[in-house]
């Protein structure tokens, strides 16, 4: 039962060319450091170079005698400002409040301590190394666990401990599971921080207009009513006279959904100097300041008979936190989404967890796409092929026997998940067929006669997506999420779609336009998405977590079909024909079977606005409707499957082919899936081999830049197949569940499976990530200490 | 990642930018392809008060076959030199050393030149010179001298020029007939400065025997090292696989101090260095077997 269907027309599962891309492919956008006003001026931020400090004094006295500086701040002067905290109202997590500047302390290296105004940049950044900060080090703990130990470093003194959240959950009798078992398999896996890297780092302008008391405020942000919120609060300006503006915007992947000290800093001295401020991050303060992610130690317990029956799991996942449990989601954004997805699309009725989130000094963590799944889903993975191993299974076979089947869903999980529909079983034998399985162990065996090791790695996953605030509840965070859409058609018959959820490079302009255009018969070129301004878009939450073809689509194919009504109602009274009985296509209404008896849409509109003959006495004028939608929970799923090959001399990895299968329910545009699935597993070869944040034990960050903290580049990212499965979710409007994630949260195992796989002549040992060419030589005990 | 504030100059002559040179001295650092100044600068690691711009300097962007060697001027582009027939023909190492160097938009615009000035012990071309015993040509207000290449590298981006000497040719000796080369590395990605990395070649006579060996590696110190003793286990003697692993047992024992960096340890750098000193004298072998 499909909640409600939306009209198929021309444009919904076409490959439409993204049409926002002419104008990002020919410089034409406007990125935020493309914006320019009078009498702007530069901020550039005075960092911790240490990773834990005790701050004694500041002396700005000659960074403001520095040439062009207009103004120098400290803590001291935005004290008044509030701290920042995270919103998760969870039993049991601890605050950790972060102040605008730090006050009396610093907890990570690249914590921002003061902030410098100039007329241009360069002289901003000559000024801030002016800025004379008395710093007295503090032992740093930059190890989740070291963090945890009586007689840790703490980072915040009266809280007496560096763990925020520790709580055990159980979820049938996993305790009678492990005694039936006839075997346990342990694995401990420690994943290793990466981050998003967005293309456009950080970024905000703002603008104060005293005359009106109105702050206008540029940001590069995913969630433009949620700043626009969080501002107004902060600085206490009511918050209809705050507007948030989120120009083009180059890449979010989470990092951008924070609410970050910078931004409040400047729009605080937009306000306090009376001049356009602004600040684009560099990419060293990306690296050291945005939020990192993936970081987990997971320790995992499988019960499993002979025969390959998966009984249950026991697990701990620790996150590291980093300096502050931040303001999004809280340190516990990964381990408490790692933890409640690791039954993942297997049948598992009995689980235990315990979930960990710990605070340490080093960069504060936030949501990275697949935030927690990825390291969850790593652990396990990684688990079931040292399970099938010992127990002589095949890997694919064993994750098929535990898998569930189309005829078991819809399927609640033990931990409260509702699977809506899916193709579990038919992702994984596809994803098999196209790499034509048998063949390659055949080949497997024969290249290792030869001495040269080929590995497979096979990652099925199922993907929560449609952020809203039933799935919200289901994946840990209890927060209420749903959006909105505001559906018109203007006078002239075009069509204009303001929607609350944001679009940072994954194409709504275009799917949310093929929504509409479909829905009201028209053509895709006379439909306009706008997002991003709070000024025009209506209230909601923005985007983040795969929700917006769900949300954003959902809301539009809502409002659109409203209008649509309005539509057919005012053409039935000007061709005199029951509405029911008239046809929208092609930009025309005609009567069912007398195609000469026919409106345009534009007509339709001017006599819906101008003809007042045409509507009965207090009935609205206007083709225009707003709709909220928020969804049922749905899952979307399916596998990637990785062939690696790994020089056993040097440790190094080739990849040799990548296959993903992809059921994100009604498909909208399968090239835009394509691409959402493409950069997701660029990403995941990255966590898997190259991308690491590494600390020393002072706390300082070892891979600043782009030459040590390594991007997957073209050279190392082989070209992915990719291939789309169509179950359409019964639960959602229009069948559509989300995607965007999946690459990135079951490309890691797959990856790093293919290389153990490769490996596995050598019973080769990992408990940690990524796989450098030297972990895989230690991993095989060719190098050891 | 802004510059602190320098003065410019862009001289059209190497006599007018020795005199720049001359007057700021060690305030002053030479522009060349940028590829490696450009990024300090902005990271502030390097703070010259004076950059003196090589780029308007005529005549210096040649790449040249002469007396037995192959001379690069100072601003040949690390492309043109790498698709230079001189290079193809004469010292095929060099452009595929050059190959190995970022990407192409890199190597467009870096310079042969400013890659040895440079003198990253992880970069090709370092190594490239030591091993092949390249002559270095520098440019100073007394005029010039001829530097070897084992003498111009002392450590971690530390050669032997003067505050007020500029380098204004490298000079790469041609292959020598029945000489096979190679160079092997590895490196986090591909067009990475190197992890470890080693150059190679094999000069065999008429019976197979090996008159010369040269193997430079990079990566593994402060600067490119000559393999000494490893060469000596290949020399007199027809290069079979026993000789090839004394000559990486050779290196392993040379390389007790490799250094420990975030992408690997000393220990991974020592033991990759034998096994891509194996493998590059048993392809230099092969190329010089092919060409006697
Ligand atoms: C993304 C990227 C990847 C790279 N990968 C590699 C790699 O894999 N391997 C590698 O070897 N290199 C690599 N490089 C560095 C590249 O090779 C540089 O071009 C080279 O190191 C410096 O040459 P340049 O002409 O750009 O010199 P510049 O950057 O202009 O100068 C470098 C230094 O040399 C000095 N200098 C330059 N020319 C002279 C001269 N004629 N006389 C005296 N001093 C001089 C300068 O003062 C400066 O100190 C990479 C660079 C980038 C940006």
């Amino acid at each position: 039962m499909v909640q409600m269907a939306i009209p198929r027309g021309k444009w919904i599962g076409v490959r439409v060319k993204r049409v926002e891309d002419p104008r990002f492919l020919t410089g034409d956008a406007r990125y935020l450091a493309d914006l320019r006003l009078p009498r702007m001026v530069h901020a550039a931020f005075v960092r911790s170079p240490y990773g834990h400090a005790r701050v004694r004094g500041i002396d700005v006295s000659a960074a403001r005698q520095a040439p062009g500086v207009v103004a120098v701040l400290t803590h001291a002067d935005v004290a008044a400002l509030p701290p920042l905290l995270d919103p998760i109202p969870l039993e049991g997590l601890k605050k950790t409040p972060q102040r605008v500047l730090a006050g009396d302390k610093v907890r990570f290296a690249g914590e921002p301590v003061a902030v410098v105004i100039a007329e241009d940049r360069y002289l901003a950044e000559d000024a801030a190394e002016l800025v004379q900060v008395d710093y007295e080090p503090l032992p740093a703990v930059t190890d989740a666990e070291a963090a945890m130990a009586d007689g840790a470093p703490l980072l915040f003194e009266d809280l007496g401990s560096n763990v925020v959240y520790d709580q055990t959950y159980r979820f049938g009798d996993p305790d009678a599971a492990f005694r039936q078992a006839d075997r346990v398999f342990k694995k401990r896996l420690h994943t290793n921080r990466f981050m998003a890297s967005p293309m456009e780092t950080r970024g905000c302008m703002g603008s104060y207009d005293p005359g009106l008391g109105e702050l206008t405020f540029w940001s590069s942000t995913q969630m433009p009513h949620m700043l626009r919120f969080s501002l107004a609060l902060f600085l206490g300006i009511p918050e209809q006279k705050v507007r948030v503006i989120s120009p083009a915007v180059g890449g979010g992947f989470g990092q951008k959904m924070t609410l970050y000290p910078e931004e409040i800093a400047v729009a605080f001295l937009a306000r306090h100097l009376r001049r356009p401020v602004k600040w684009v991050e560099d990419r060293r303060e990306n690296l050291l300041a945005a939020t990192h992610g993936k970081e987990q130690i997971i320790e995992l317990e499988a019960a499993v008979s002979n025969d390959g029956t998966l009984l249950g799991l026991r697990s701990v996942c620790i996150g590291d936190g980093g300096g502050y449990s931040f303001n999004t989601a809280s340190a516990l954004v990964e381990p408490q989404a790692a933890a409640l997805l690791m039954p993942g699309l297997y049948r598992v009725a009995h689980y235990e967890t315990r979930v960990v989130a710990v605070v340490t000094n080093k960069a504060p963590v936030g949501a990275y796409r697949a935030v927690g799944w990825t390291a969850g889903h790593t652990a396990r993975e990684l688990l079931f092929d040292e399970i099938a191993r010992e127990l002589g299974l095949d890997p694919a076979a064993f994750r098929e026997k535990n898998m569930l089947r189309a005829d078991e869903l819809p399927y609640t999980t033990c931990t409260g998940m509702v699977y809506d529909s899916g193709s579990y079983v038919e992702s994984l034998q596809a994803a098999l067929k196209a790499v034509d399985y048998d063949a390659l162990r055949a080949r497997q065996a024969e290249l290792r006669q030869q001495g040269r090791y080929l590995g497979i790695g096979v990652s099925p996953y199922v993907e929560p997506t449609a952020w809203g605030s039933e799935i919200a509840l289901q994946v840990g965070f209890p927060f209420p999420s749903h959006d909105n859409a505001r559906v018109s058609v203007e006078p002239s018959g075009k069509v204009t779609v303001a929607v609350s959820t944001h679009s940072h490079g994954q194409g709504h302009e275009t799917t949310l336009a093929q929504i509409a255009a479909d829905t009201l018969g028209v053509d895709l070129a006379d439909v306009t998405v706008l997002f991003g301004d709070t000024a025009t878009a209506p209230w909601g939450m923005g985007t983040y977590a795969s929700r917006t073809a769900v949300i954003g689509g959902g809301t539009v194919a809502l409002a659109a079909q409203e209008v649509r009504q309005k539509i057919l109602t005012i053409a039935g009274r000007l061709l005199e024909a029951d509405p029911a009985d008239l046809v929208l296509a092609d930009g025309t209404v005609s009567v069912q079977g007398a195609p000469d008896r026919s409106k345009t849409i534009a007509e339709i509109a001017i006599a819906s606005y101008f003809d007042n003959s045409v509507r009965a006495a207090g009935e609205d004028p206007t083709l225009t409707a707003t709709r909220f939608y928020d969804p049922k929970a749905t899952y979307s799923n399916g596998c990637i499957v990785v062939v690696a090959e790994v020089d056993a001399e040097t440790g190094q990895v080739r990849l040799a082919r990548v296959v993903s299968v992809e059921d994100c329910g009604t498909v909208l545009n399968p090239m835009i899936v394509d691409g959402q699935i493409h950069g997701a597993i660029a990403q995941g070869i990255g966590g898997a081999l190259y991308e690491h944040l590494v600390y020393d034990d002072s706390g300082q960050l070892l891979t600043g830049t782009f030459m040590d903290y390594l991007l997957p580049t073209t050279t190392e990212v082989p070209p992915i197949q990719v291939e789309h499965l169509e179950t359409p979710s019964p639960v959602t409007v229009g069948g559509i569940k989300g995607m965007g994630e999946g690459g990135l949260l079951a490309s890691p195992a797959a990856v790093a499976g293919a290389v153990l796989d490769a490996l596995a002549p050598f019973n080769p040992q990992v408990e940690a990530l990524p796989l450098s060419p030297e972990r895989v030589l230690r991993a095989i005990g060719k190098i050891a200490d | 990642m802004k510059p602190p504030s320098f003065d410019y100059f862009d001289p059209t002559t190497l006599d007018e930018a020795v005199a720049l040179l001359a007057q700021h001295g060690s305030d002053a650092k030479v522009l060349a392809g940028g590829q490696s100044l450009v990024p300090m600068l902005n990271l502030r690691l390097a703070r010259p008060a004076v950059l003196v711009d090589l780029n308007w300097v005529a005549g210096l962007d040649y790449v040249r076959a002469e007396n037995g060697h192959v001379a690069v001027g100072a601003l040949a582009r690390q492309r043109a030199v790498e698709r230079a027939a001189e290079v193809r023909q004469r010292q095929p190492l060099l452009g595929e050393a050059i190959r190995l160097i970022g990407h192409p938009a890199v190597r467009n615009r870096g310079t042969v030149v400013g890659s040895l000035a440079h003198a990253d012990p992880a970069a090709e071309l370092p190594a490239v010179a030591v091993a092949l015993g390249a002559e270095l040509v520098v440019a100073g207000p007394s005029g010039r001298r001829v530097v070897a290449a084992d003498d111009f590298f002392v450590s971690y981006l530390t050669v032997d020029l003067a505050p007020d000497e500029l380098l204004v040719e490298a000079r790469f000796p041609a292959l020598p007939a029945r000489t096979g080369w190679a160079i092997a590395e590895v490196a986090r990605r591909f067009g990475d400065f190197a992890v470890a990395g080693v150059v190679a070649t094999l000069t065999l006579d008429a019976q197979g025997s090996a008159t010369d060996a040269r193997i430079g590696l990079f990566g593994v110190a402060d600067r490119p090292l000559r393999a000494t003793a490893a060469e000596r286990a290949l020399l007199g003697q027809p290069p079979d696989d026993a000789r090839i692993a004394a000559a990486t047992e050779a290196v392993r024992a040379a390389l007790v101090d490799a250094p420990t960096d975030v992408h690997a340890s000393g220990a991974y750098r020592r033991h990759v260095a034998g096994v891509l000193v194996g493998r590059a004298l048993s392809e230099a072998r092969q190329r010089a077997q092919a060409a006697g």
